[in-house]
């Protein structure tokens, strides 16, 4: 891949999962995720700048690239719509309107929802990778992102390394999140339940 | 509408706010992946499914306008439904970005052989994969499996003898030889892959309450459970 093709990979899984994230603060009524889906969608910003200016680079230097370019151009406008709407939905609850009991229950009529959970000093996921504590298949919830420091790992693999200070994001059922928050703290040690 | 009194024609009016708006939410996901899976499989077909649920949402939007519009007695009714209009439009332009991904198919495929490699690449997988004649799937309906429960993949496709259904309803049933495509994280997927191919039976979401009786294959992955462990 070559370093626009990066960048917009990136802008498609970060837009993807802040509409994740959106309808999560809704189903929680959570400032704190709306507020990380509003600095995605500023981080959006600064993606699509650059491809634009990496667009003209290669159209410049390339003119035989240019169609190529007009896919990629068009792409990064859908994946920035849907960035938009994302924080749109994010941007409801930050103005309070996002109690509506109406809301919560439509959303979590699906079958899965989405939990955040911190992984703790002492926590039996810290140090370990996904495949050596089968996390999936334990407590049903899959990680769709881990969010270290400042940065976001999206998708994570089966050999990524889980560390203490990960916050992690997960799609699952209801009946796994208890547990998934227990062995992410700490206070649930058993992994083989 | 053509005739402003006559409600009774709008499309969908006969479900309530909750039920439209769930619609909604999942109609725009579906619409997403779809478009992106169109993309990678070059499937025209795909693409028509999209364009398809774009009129859908469009009746969906309306539905729910006159619904809330309909609803909203006082101040404190209509600040919160404010609230649920805009989720519905944020979904509607979800569906709309969608829409705009599809269009791309019109592009000569030359021009685009680096988008489905790169969708490859992307953190939420698309994959598609076969159901073995052994996989313990074969017989059950995608509700009875609870796919998306168990493994966090969405079933957006399934190509059976009968011809590709997209956005399978809970009531469609997985038979030998169906290939699927799906939408979920890496590990949900390899393990849909076992279940799929038939090298690990699968394990069905508890069911409490209900009275649903235990299958034979329910007890068959208690078992299993613990032999994983030492491959």
């Amino acid at each position: 891949m070559n370093r626009l093709e990066e960048i917009l990979l990136e802008s498609k899984d970060i837009s993807e999962f802040m509409v994740d994230l959106a309808y999560s603060s809704l189903i929680y009524d959570n400032e704190e995720i709306a507020e990380e889906v509003v600095f995605m969608a500023e981080r959006m910003e600064g993606l699509s700048t650059r491809i634009q200016e990496l667009a003209v680079e290669i159209g410049t230097s390339k003119p035989e690239e240019i169609a190529r370019i007009v896919v990629a151009i068009r792409l990064q406008a859908s994946i920035m719509s849907i960035a938009e709407a994302a924080k749109s939905i994010a941007d409801v609850v930050l103005r309070g309107l996002g109690k509506h009991p109406v809301l919560a229950l439509s959303i979590k009529e699906s079958e899965t929802t989405i939990s955040l959970a911190k992984i703790e000093e002492g926590s039996v996921l810290s140090g370990k990778t996904f495949q050596e504590t089968r996390l999936s298949t334990q407590c049903g919830m899959f990680v769709i992102a881990i969010k270290r420091d400042r940065e976001y790992i999206f998708g994570p693999g089966r050999n990524t390394k889980m560390e203490a200070g990960d916050i992690m994001i997960a799609r699952g059922p209801e009946e796994g999140v208890a547990y998934f928050k227990d062995l992410a703290d700490g206070t649930e040690k058993d992994l083989s339940i | 509408m053509t005739d402003p009194e006559d409600y009774t024609n709008l499309d969908r009016i006969e479900m309530t706010v909750r039920e439209l708006l769930t619609e909604m939410k999942d109609t725009s996901e579906v619409m997403v992946d779809l478009a992106y899976a169109s993309l990678m499989y070059n499937s025209e077909d795909m693409a028509e499914k999209v364009t398809e649920l774009e009129k859908e949402m469009d009746d969906l939007k309306y539905a729910i306008r006159f619904k809330v519009l309909m609803s909203s007695r006082t101040k404190q009714d209509a600040k919160q439904l404010s609230g649920l209009l805009q989720v519905a439009s944020a979904a509607d332009k979800i569906s709309d970005a969608a829409a705009d991904i599809v269009d791309l198919l019109s592009l000569p495929l030359e021009k685009r052989p680096f988008v489905s490699a790169m969708l490859h690449e992307s953190g939420e997988k698309i994959r598609a994969t076969r159901i073995r004649p052994e996989s313990s799937m074969v017989g059950y309906t995608i509700g009875k499996l609870g796919v998306e429960a168990s493994t966090g993949c969405r079933i957006i496709a399934l190509k059976s003898r009968q011809g590709w259904i997209y956005d399978p309803e809970d009531d469609v049933k997985i038979r030998a030889g169906d290939d699927i495509i799906i939408r979920g994280t890496e590990d949900g997927y390899i393990q849909l892959m076992e279940y799929a191919a038939g090298r690990k039976p699968w394990e069905f979401p508890e069911v409490s309450e209900d009275e649903e009786e235990t299958t034979p294959q329910e007890e068959a992955a208690s078992i299993n459970d613990k032999e994983e462990e030492s491959e």
